[in-house]
């Protein structure tokens, strides 16, 4: 309890102090923008908080059923490229050959836009659902992958040696040893993807799609200045999507990995 | 049993790092296995080592494979939908000036914004670092950015900073930020303590622990950070050219597409990709000159 | 072979040599090392860093193989005892795994082993009596001191009921206060389970409080150097420590040192 009280005032009472601040500071601008410089498009560039706000309010139901859609074709894309991304990584600490085959790859992936891609997926298959599949699995398969195949490399020698020592069948070795040594780095591919994947759902939506908080963001922008509430509505929701998905996958972490460093109390190592 | 112990050595051999040893008799301890990773790339038949040996071939087989319509029987495409990498290599020949300048258009709104988000980052992690109670509040706001599609940002930018380079400037300053600041503070935090005491027993202030002490001590984080960044800020840059934009590597292929010149679309995408190859590894480059005393430089 | 079992040393080491190719230097780690040591023994291979006295445990362990000479151990191969399971191992470091709590670092060999679950936790429980870590057994591995998670992986090590119980400087990472105290534990948890126990340190003095024969390894190249019969009675008690027969040994010890 008394941890909960020092948390909420070390933590949480700045973080408020900081949102309100920023939400008062904007609803300043806009107002100045509006009503002192007389900027053309006042509203469009940065509309007041309070007619955004009332906005989601009114179209909570759309945006929701929208926003849910997104997160939903994101998300089944995360899971299928998490998961194929686990299984290179499991491939790769197994054996060398496709070690050498996939991760020079994998690496040069992490240099090149992959969102770039994006397009000329959706230019290929010309489904949006599979092309926002493909592409949220696309853009999360190599960081999971890659920070996966860290977590299993980053067994301590002693620890695998203790397993040699019981003459430990190599998949107990993987099982009691391996994956949960990997889970730090799985979770922090994963932390890395889910926003990655979110985003790569949107922009799929941009370019043409039925469904999606995507597909109301670029309604609304092109309907123009009448509907900027409304717009800045579906940003907002796909901002609060990304964070969405960052909050569950830390909140996966703390459930089935609580035993990391960063979560022990009395503020962690130092 | 035999079996079994024959099979269970590797798991201890490939205990070690990412170290590329060829095997040897001598491996299964540790000391002969580390050096190992120095010896290799000076060999004169470099080439035939497996590590750069194997995907260059299945780099090459892949192209091959793609060339003879292997994938387009398997997955039932047409041409028009996967262009060959021939008609890839063509269009690249026959637009090059158009696709060079494009290029150097998006790298630069990907570094002018990736030197001003870093920028920001670093400054935002000195006042966290500085002041921890209510500068932290601003790392975790910038936190949230960073999960930020940037997609949605991109038709903001253009109604702030018109159509111009500026507002995929903007887009890339703002998907950058969050891993410089996260970063530069993680190592400004993990200062070791008893540094921070010796400082402290020289009577050094505020400013003069930052100087001597955090900000070396930040420098390979930093170096993570803009590592991360230049990836970032090409797809910044590129994503942002999508929508509204009339030049650029972005614009071109999302412009391709649309009149259905795949191959050219093609060719931008592997434009793309060597650029940010090459940008990473001028960053990376910069690095090793920077920090020259850090212990993974050592190995 | 047809020798009786108690004529068989436990481990006997013939003629070991140890060498490490780089491609800078090639090292002599260990140069014909031959030793017996006998079942139910307290042996110590005491010698500075770098007389290869790790390289040794870890030859017995199989954790390396020797490039010539012979490792026994109980008539078998190294190898053929680590897979029967015939060794616990305690390192430096205690090696808990972060995710598991303690009871369950603890039955860690014998889940590999297929041991049923409710005989795991009834060993678990009886172990941590053993090791004095009452009421620890549902801690997470960091909620503990250095010294109770050393004492953890020597339960752990225990939990097979290993016939060879191999410790590399189990207790240096500790304070001398814990380690004295360790001492004496280990040595009455000795007595209790009666295991082969080939203990590697730095210090003379753990070496001669715990042992039977304490075997003195010097440097450049590794090799043994003499075998030293700790004539103490047992049960050992701390205030032999006082006694004037252990600083005579200290000396003599010390003193196969100077020789080198």
């Amino acid at each position: 309890m008394k941890l909960n009280r020092a948390f909420m005032r070390g933590r949480v009472l700045p973080l408020f102090v900081w949102i309100s601040g920023l939400l008062v500071l904007w609803e300043a601008v806009s107002w100045w923008l509006l009503s002192i410089a007389k900027t053309p498009l006042a509203q469009s560039k940065l509309p007041y908080v309070h007619e955004v706000a009332s906005a989601l309010w009114k179209y909570s139901v759309t945006l929701l059923r929208e926003g849910g859609a997104t997160f939903g074709n994101a998300g089944v894309g995360f899971l299928i490229g998490a998961l194929s991304g686990v299984l290179l990584a499991v491939l790769m600490s197994l054996s060398r050959t496709i070690e050498q085959l996939a991760f020079p790859y994998a690496v040069a992936s992490q240099m090149i836009p992959i969102l770039g891609l994006a397009p000329i997926i959706y230019g290929i298959v010309r489904d949006e659902q599979v092309s926002r599949i493909l592409i949220s699995g696309y853009i999360t398969f190599f960081p999971v992958a890659l920070n996966m195949l860290r977590g299993l490399r980053s067994v301590d020698l002693s620890a695998l040696e203790l397993m040699h020592s019981y003459a430990a069948k190599p998949w107990a070795v993987y099982w009691k040893l391996r994956f949960p040594a990997a889970l730090p780095g799985l979770f922090s591919g994963l932390k890395i993807a889910a926003p990655l994947a979110v985003t790569g759902a949107i922009l799929v939506e941009l370019m043409g799609a039925q469904h999606g908080i995507g597909v109301l963001m670029l309604r609304n922008l092109y309907y123009g200045p009448s509907h900027t509430y409304m717009f800045w509505s579906t940003v907002l929701v796909g901002a609060l999507l990304g964070m969405a998905s960052y909050g569950l996958m830390s909140l996966v972490e703390r459930l089935v990995a609580p035993w990391q460093p960063e979560f022990r109390p009395q503020g962690g190592s130092r | 049993m035999a079996s079994n112990s024959v099979r269970d050595i590797p798991f201890i051999t490939s205990a070690g790092t990412e170290a590329d040893a060829a095997p040897n008799p001598a491996s299964n301890n540790r000391i002969s296995s580390e050096p190992g990773r120095q010896k290799n790339p000076r060999r004169p038949l470099q080439l035939l080592n497996p590590g750069i040996l194997l995907p260059l071939l299945a780099g090459v087989i892949f192209l091959v494979l793609w060339e003879v319509q292997v994938f387009h029987r398997l997955f039932d495409l047409k041409k028009y939908q996967l262009p060959l990498p021939s008609a890839i290599a063509e269009a690249m020949r026959d637009n090059l000036s158009l696709l060079l300048s494009y290029t150097g258009y998006t790298l630069a709104e990907a570094v002018l914004g990736m030197l001003i988000g870093s920028g920001c980052g670093f400054l935002i992690a000195l006042a966290a670092t500085a002041w921890p109670r209510w500068g932290g509040g601003s790392l975790s706001m910038v936190a949230a950015l960073n999960a930020v599609p940037i997609v949605a940002l991109a038709p903001i930018m253009n109604l702030w900073f018109g159509d111009g380079i500026g507002s995929r400037a903007a887009i890339v300053t703002a998907t950058t930020m969050a891993a410089m600041a996260i970063n530069a503070y993680k190592g400004m935090a993990a200062v070791d303590p008893l540094a921070l005491d010796l400082m402290h027993s020289y009577a050094a202030g505020k400013p003069a622990v930052f100087r001597h002490l955090r900000i070396q001590n930040s420098l390979p984080y930093v170096f993570t950070a803009l590592k991360i960044n230049t990836t970032a800020s090409m797809i910044g840059a590129i994503v942002g050219e999508f929508f509204f934009s009339s030049r650029g590597l972005g614009y071109l292929l999302s412009n391709s597409i649309k009149v259905a010149k795949m191959p050219l679309g093609w060719s931008c995408i592997v434009l793309a990709a060597i650029a940010g190859v090459i940008f990473y590894l001028v960053v990376e480059r910069l690095e090793r000159v920077f920090i020259k005393w850090h212990p993974s430089r050592r190995a | 072979m047809s020798l009786i079992a108690t004529e068989i040393p436990e481990i006997q080491l013939d003629h070991v040599e140890m060498r490490y190719r780089t491609d800078t230097a090639d090292v002599l780690a260990l140069h014909q090392v031959s030793l017996d040591i006998a079942k139910g023994e307290f042996v110590s291979l005491l010698g500075p860093s770098g007389c290869g006295k790790t390289t040794l445990l870890r030859l017995m362990a199989d954790l390396i193989t020797p490039t010539a000479g012979r490792i026994r151990v109980a008539g078998k191969s190294a190898r053929e005892a680590r897979l029967a399971q015939k060794y616990g191992i305690v390192f430096q470091s205690p090696v808990l795994y972060d995710w598991r709590k303690v009871r369950h670092n603890i039955t860690l060999p014998l889940e590999l082993l297929g041991v049923k679950k409710s005989v795991r936790e009834d060993k678990a429980l009886e172990l941590l009596d053993l090791v004095g870590l009452q009421g620890f057994a549902d801690k997470y591995p960091w909620q503990l001191s250095g010294g109770m998670q050393q004492r953890v992986a020597i339960a752990r090590a225990l939990s097979m009921e290993p016939e060879i119980l191999l410790m590399d400087e189990p207790f240096s990472a500790l304070d001398e206060f814990t380690r004295e105290r360790l001492n004496e534990e280990l040595l009455a948890v000795w007595s209790k389970v009666q295991s082969t126990i080939v203990f590697v340190t730095h210090s003379i003095p753990e070496s001669i409080f715990l042992s039977d024969r304490v075997f003195v390894l010097s440097p450049h190249p590794g090799r043994l150097s003499a075998v030293v019969d700790i004539p103490l009675p047992r049960p050992r008690t701390a205030e032999m420590r006082n006694a004037p027969e252990f600083f005579e040994l200290i000396a003599r010890i010390r003193g196969s040192f100077e020789g080198v």
